[in-house]
């Protein structure tokens, strides 16, 4: 290949040499017919012509052909001793030298002259590639468009082949060579950023990762031809630098296109609102009235008298309120399938939950003897109270559903380390241990309890999906068929949320608190005891020493987490109240001791 | 209650929901006026005010919520609000834009007599000035800041005092968590509710008769607090629950 490369450098060096020839040929020529016909005998620097050609179109070696033959040409013909090549005079030989010399300097500077025009008319047109390059990037909308634009750019930079590979909207390694393939598997597989490689005849391909960050892009194989060396670098560099700017551009495109799927998601959540929000407004509204009208019926006067009618209007109002249930059980499903379940969170007293809970569901649990079993002196826990009382809806629901008129049914809310549990037992239908494990599976209902009574079997699963976005679990146990089954929900303490909650300290000392809350501000747990104070404490004098004070019972509970509760009343000493009331404010951290 | 009937201004777009809240407040005594939007809403309570406003939130012409701040912006008159939303965030708005009480549709019409019942006797008894007040066994004398359980006397420290106070100041009327918390802890403290639950249940064990079944001092989740209008009812009216023996009874020496 370069004894081939050499042989070409040669012929057209020859080339150059025999038009050189020829040029000074035809100098000779019309410096004969001019001294023929115009009788001029010093024309000497006509050979300077065909130099100068020859420096300018050729290059330095034709040039110097052309000099040498000049200076012999123009010696036979213009200086002394006409028509021989011998020089008579040193004067003339001097002619002489300087001719050549000024040949020489002449086909030299032409030459770069011609260099200089031939960089400059290149680098004017890569500026203008790049350029349009450039635009075509900066107007890109879509990735395809750049991967077009790279390959047009690319295609124009290096005058042969380039392949688009990897990148989605991009072509496939059809047009590479076979060798290559390997190779571009490779880069597209994240394995180095690029390489060279020949391909069997004679070419030099450049394959290219679009960006080096990321694969995501695809890749790009350019046929750089026979190229080497200093071409070879000067051509990849130039690929690269058109490469880095796609990159650049594509790299835009990404995050516009990320920004543009986030608002996407957005309108499509605002959408979804809308359509629960009017699909619970347009079927909620006439069961209002249905509701509504019944109730009045229900307690009307001139229906009280019969008592099929009454239990008619009971049968429209109970039916109307379970639909009511139905809706907000399908609303909370489309809720939490779209994974839109976002607690509020919030200080929840876990009594209240389940207070509430039992009141939403009077009617239903008015066949079933209930028995409550709450811990006056739970944890207090963080959590959305509207998605802990609707699980624990579902659970009351399913219990008063599955167990036969007239069982009993059992709710507990007990602490359990620091966590809160509510549970929900009943002596019905029970679940096997088959049950047992398929529980819980949206629109699971047993053959067994299908066949009994109606449902949608989603009241298990909204009660998991809501306590588990409320960082909880729910557990559910059975003796086996027909034992009964216990579920219950575990309302768990996170003790990250706590910092925020706690209450500042210096409107602590400015508002002189109850010394009974104090430990809410060092408490670690986000489950606070109620009044945990410790008996030192109280045998201090906290009117003078309220910080100290605060400080001892801050390090108590610091120590001790959860300090031995208070439970016992204060008992009730009327004399000491109007005392209190005229007391100043800054008196008032005895407060919760004057009333022991 | 009055000799003369109360009247009340019922706001609705759905005819339905006008004809059969018109029964239910004539079976009361009262007499009816209807209103079918926003516009219509005002210029009624402005030519012929009434004794109580039910207001629907979804109204064709404008936002319940404007109409609410509207007439709130010269009239004092009770105003229930009608909500579909069963959206915490959205009730507490509202009580704070001046509304005096909810009630989420689908509802019972006793539910909503009893809302308006209690939204009256507040307006009734900010105008008399009544210094005591009663709820079932919870009496809150306002002159002598004492407070009474089956009219034996309850030791409260200031901020239980204050709270009850609130409390029966809106008598039976829901309070939100934010209001009490800004009125008897202060503006920077809207957000702890956590007092709130602390300073609840020991108000509870003072007087309740089991703090954990509250008769007199309920919970409305996720919102506030209220006094219970109407608690004989509320005990004598067989409650489901049947204590279990294990139930640690917490009361106070009180009850």
């Amino acid at each position: 290949m370069r004894s081939k490369l050499k042989l070409a450098a040669m012929r057209r060096e020859l080339r150059g040499i025999a038009i050189a020839l020829l040029l000074i040929a035809v100098t000779t020529a019309v410096a004969i017919l001019l001294r023929h016909y115009l009788g001029i005998l010093r024309g000497s620097v006509l050979y300077l012509v065909p130099v100068m050609l020859a420096g300018y179109y050729l290059g330095v070696i034709p040039a110097l052909v052309t000099a040498v033959a000049g200076v012999l040409l123009s010696g036979y013909l213009y200086f002394a001793q006409l028509y021989s090549f011998k020089v008579a005079s040193p004067q003339e030989a001097l002619n002489l030298v300087l001719y050549m010399v000024v040949a020489v300097v002449v086909s030299h500077l032409a030459n770069a002259a011609r260099r200089q025009t031939t960089i400059a008319r290149k680098r004017e047109q890569e500026m203008s590639d790049l350029y349009a390059f450039s635009r075509r990037l900066a107007a890109a909308a879509s990735a395809a468009e750049i991967f077009v634009a790279i390959q047009n750019h690319l295609a124009n930079l290096v005058q042969r082949k380039v392949v688009l590979l990897g990148a989605a909207d991009a072509g496939s390694a059809d047009g590479v060579p076979e060798r290559l393939r390997a190779e571009v598997a490779r880069i597209e597989r994240d394995e180095g950023l690029g390489r060279t490689v020949d391909d069997g005849n004679g070419n030099t391909w450049l394959i290219r990762r679009v960006s080096p960050k990321t694969p995501d892009f695809g890749s790009v194989a350019v046929d750089l031809g026979t190229a080497s060396g200093e071409a070879l670098a000067d051509m990849r560099q130039r690929i690269d630098d058109a490469l880095a700017d796609a990159a650049a551009t594509l790299e835009r495109l990404d995050v516009a296109r990320a920004l543009n799927e986030a608002k996407m998601r957005s309108e499509t959540e605002l959408l979804r609102e809308a359509l629960i929000g009017s699909v619970s407004h347009e079927l909620r509204t006439p069961l209002s009235s249905i509701l509504g009208a019944a109730t009045i019926l229900y307690n009307a006067p001139a229906l009280a008298g019969d008592a099929r009618l009454h239990e008619l209007t009971g049968v429209v109002r109970d039916e109307a309120e379970r639909l009511n249930n139905d809706i907000q059980n399908l609303l909370d499903a489309t809720t939490i399938s779209s994974q839109q379940v976002r607690p509020k969170l919030q200080w929840v007293e876990p009594v209240d939950i389940v207070n509430a809970a039992i009141e939403h569901r009077r009617r239903r649990l008015a066949g079933h003897p209930l028995t409550l079993d709450l811990d006056s002196n739970l944890p207090i826990v963080r959590a959305d109270p509207a998605q802990v009382e609707q699980a624990l809806v579902q659970i009351l629901d399913n219990a008063a559903k599955y167990s036969a008129d007239g069982a009993p049914i059992r709710v507990a809310a007990r602490p359990q380390g620091p966590a809160v549990v509510l549970s929900v037992h009943d002596r019905g239908a029970g679940l096997s241990q088959e049950e047992k494990a398929q529980v819980g599976g949206r629109f699971f209902r047993g053959p067994r309890h299908a066949a009994t009574t109606s449902g949608s079997g989603l009241g298990l699963w909204i009660a998991h999906a809501f306590i588990s976005a409320n960082g909880g679990k729910v557990e559910v146990e059975s003796d086996g068929i027909g034992r009964g089954t216990t579920v219950s929900l575990y309302l768990p303490a996170s003790p990250d949320a706590v910092a925020s909650e706690v209450m500042p300290q210096e409107a602590m000392t400015q508002e002189a608190m109850p010394l009974e809350v104090m430990p809410l501000e060092v408490m670690p747990l986000e489950v606070m005891p109620l009044e945990a104070r410790t008996q030192e404490l109280t045998s201090q004098d906290v009117t003078s020493q309220k910080v100290t004070a605060r400080k001892v019972a801050a390090q108590k509970v610091a120590a001790q987490k959860i300090l031995p509760l208070n439970l016992a009343p204060p008992p009730v000493t009327p004399q000491q109240d109007p005392a209190l009331e005229v007391l100043p404010p800054e008196a008032l951290p005895l407060e919760s001791h004057a009333d022991e | 209650m009055n000799e003369i009937p109360s009247s009340v201004l019922v706001v609705d777009d759905e005819i339905q929901i006008r004809r059969f809240l018109r029964t239910g407040f004539e079976l009361d005594g009262f007499t009816v006026q209807e209103a079918e939007t926003g516009g219509e809403a005002l210029r009624a309570a402005t030519l012929k005010p009434s004794d109580l406003v039910i207001l629907d939130l979804g109204l064709p012409d404008m936002d319940g919520a404007d109409v609410l701040e509207r007439l709130r912006a010269w009239s004092t008159v009770p105003l229930i609000v009608l909500s579909v939303r069963a959206n915490e965030a959205e009730k507490v708005r509202l009580l704070e834009l001046g509304a005096d009480d909810y009630v989420v549709k689908p509802f019972g019409m006793a539910e909503l007599l009893a809302r308006a019942h209690s939204a009256m006797r507040r307006q009734l008894r900010a105008a008399r000035g009544e210094p005591v007040v009663r709820f079932g066994p919870l009496a809150v004398d306002f002159a002598a800041r004492a407070v009474f359980i089956s009219d034996q006397r309850v030791a409260l420290t200031p901020k239980e005092y204050r709270l009850l106070q609130i409390l029966a100041q809106h008598s039976g009327n829901v309070v939100t968590h934010q209001h009490m918390l800004r009125e008897v802890w202060g503006n920077e403290h809207v957000e702890d509710t956590h007092y709130l639950r602390i300073f609840v249940r020991k108000l509870r064990r003072k007087i309740e008769a089991d703090p954990t079944q509250p008769r007199i001092l309920l919970t409305e989740l996720g919102v506030g607090y209220r006094l219970a209008s109407d608690p004989p009812a509320a005990a004598s009216g067989a409650p489901p629950a049947t204590l279990s023996p294990s139930t640690p009874l917490v009361g106070n020496g009180a009850s």
